[in-house]
């Protein structure tokens, strides 16, 4: 590499979000980036680029022709590694769906699913999220002990995910374990094998989805992929089980992970959740969105520069890695007065928890939606719970998600309002059948009748 | 004032629906913004100026 390519990679920083210390020395480094480099060259991981900035991370969003999250993985065009930094080992020879494709093959997919993830799509599902929830919290609401993770917050978005999918409710478990430990067990870890023989399980159950679904078709997200053909061809199946695994990853480990985040905070400054819930009306959306913002759940994204180019007045040439940190540019103060301090009413709120541009996170209705219900069903029903400051269990490193593995709380007994979650998950089952409840919104209009 | 939200900007965020409801009104299919008219009504000036403000796109002006 010549002195002149090296010449242009600065100001230069040592990032490394994979490291045990990055989730404690978060706020420090990202000030250090506000403060003087909000895009910035780390030679980590092979050497990339760092987007700190709002503005920066705007900058990219609109040079998208500029820039690919292309996966190779078959050595068939430029040999790009997609959006995570590094590419993981787990799932190699397997594109992270439609996140590491480029328009119009990325288009296709988002035009397929689109109908069934939009916010008039989602608001169809809210009785269904209810319950899903209300069953979770029968099952610890007398004994006045949850873990907020492992009961509600693991729970609802994996069964609601499912359901949108078309594969069966019951089958959760399987799916939940994978999506959970396949992001925070570290390749060192003895858990790693176990954890590498339920992600084969799960790719498997969906590839056998597909087959299904073809052979007996049902609705839901997995029969929109299946039916789906991109210039008169059906994609491979390897690329549609990517799309389906990704789905599964941002249906349930991020939704997880902002709930537990929210929660702990919420038991932290107990005024503000006596405020959030009595002003529901108007703090219910703001808050979220604050939470949103503070936690950042899906902390970044890859992207491979695809030309040379100048964004945002650095030189790129083709084939330079970017990480673009939805988390830092989230804490930017340019943009967010105060930005370290969570505001339930914060004005003028444009964070970049979903990401930017035509990626936007295609399930942030989702998340939105099932954060809201599992929020204010606990705030109703357990109105005085304060977490165990001992018990709670964060990642051990945040470089793919910022989330909570436990979060054991306590709270005032109160009574069950209905059966327990395996007779719950039989009946909304049946329900999901017979209401068609996965179809689109293109084709089924009406709410879910759970009663 | 009038708004304008610039379709090859907007990814569908949502954030101008949830501050302006009145305002604004989203694509069934994707959740894409449009302005209910480009004339803002009065009361809703102040709404409308905070949607512009939660744009995560910058995709929507006030002229």
């Amino acid at each position: 590499m010549s002195d002149d390519d090296e010449a242009r990679k600065h100001p230069r920083v040592h990032f490394d979000r994979h490291a045990p210390e990055y989730r404690d020395r978060f706020e420090e480094e990202t000030r250090g980036f506000h403060e003087g480099c909000p895009l910035a060259w780390s030679d980590t991981y092979g050497g990339h680029w760092v987007a700190a900035g709002n503005r920066e991370l705007l900058a990219f969003a609109r040079a998208r022709e500029k820039l690919s999250n292309d996966h190779d993985v078959h050595g068939e065009r430029r040999g790009y590694q997609g959006i995570n930094i590094p590419a993981p080992a787990r799932g190699r020879g397997i594109r992270g769906g439609f996140l590491e494709m480029d328009p119009p093959e990325q288009r296709a997919y988002r035009d397929a699913l689109n109908p069934y993830l939009s916010p008039a799509a989602i608001a169809r599902w809210i009785p269904f999220i209810d319950e899903v929830a209300h069953a979770c919290l029968d099952e610890r609401i007398e004994s006045g002990r949850i873990d907020f993770v492992d009961d509600l917050a693991n729970i609802v978005p994996a069964v609601f995910t499912l359901a949108m999918m078309g594969i069966p409710l019951k089958k959760w478990e399987l799916y939940n374990e994978p999506a959970h430990a396949g992001v925070y067990t570290p390749p060192h870890s003895p858990e790693t094998a176990r954890v590498v023989e339920a992600h084969r399980a799960m790719l498997k159950d969906i590839g056998a989805t597909l087959h299904e679904v073809r052979a007996n078709p049902r609705p839901g997200l997995a029969d929109a992929l299946a039916r789906m053909e991109i210039d008169g061809r059906a994609p491979s199946d390897g690329d549609l089980v990517g799309a389906l695994a990704l789905l599964i990853g941002g249906g349930f480990d991020t939704t997880t992970a902002l709930t537990a985040h929210a929660l702990e905070w919420l038991s932290q400054h107990p005024a503000e959740r006596d405020r959030l819930s009595r002003e529901r009306a108007t703090l219910l959306d703001p808050a979220t969105e604050e939470f949103l913002r503070y936690f950042t759940p899906a902390p970044g994204d890859g992207r491979t520069v695809a030309e040379d180019c100048e964004i945002a007045g650095k030189e790129f040439r083709e084939g330079d890695r970017l990480w673009l940190s939805w988390a830092m540019a989230n804490r930017d103060p340019a943009v967010f007065p105060d930005p370290d301090r969570v505001d339930l009413a914060r004005p003028g709120n444009r964070h970049t928890a979903f990401g930017l541009g035509i990626h936007r996170c295609i399930g942030s209705n989702v998340a939105r939606t099932v954060f809201k219900r599992m929020l204010l069903h606990v705030l109703d029903r357990a109105p005085d719970f304060v977490c165990d400051p001992g018990g709670a269990v964060h990642y051990e490193t945040i470089g793919v998600i910022q989330g909570m593995r436990h979060l054991p709380a306590t709270f005032t007994p109160g009574p069950r309002l209905g059966p327990g979650l395996a007779e719950t998950l039989e009946t909304l089952q049946r329900i999901c059948d017979e209401q068609g409840l996965a179809e689109p919104v293109t084709v089924r209009k009406a709410e879910a009748k759970i009663r | 004032m009038k708004v304008r939200v610039d379709p090859e900007r907007c990814q569908g965020h949502t954030l101008c629906f949830m501050r302006a409801p009145e305002a604004f009104e989203l694509s069934e299919i994707d959740g894409h913004s449009t302005p209910v008219a480009d004339e803002v009504p009065e009361d809703q000036e102040a709404a409308v100026v905070e949607a512009v403000r939660s744009c995560p796109e910058r995709a929507i002006g006030v002229f």
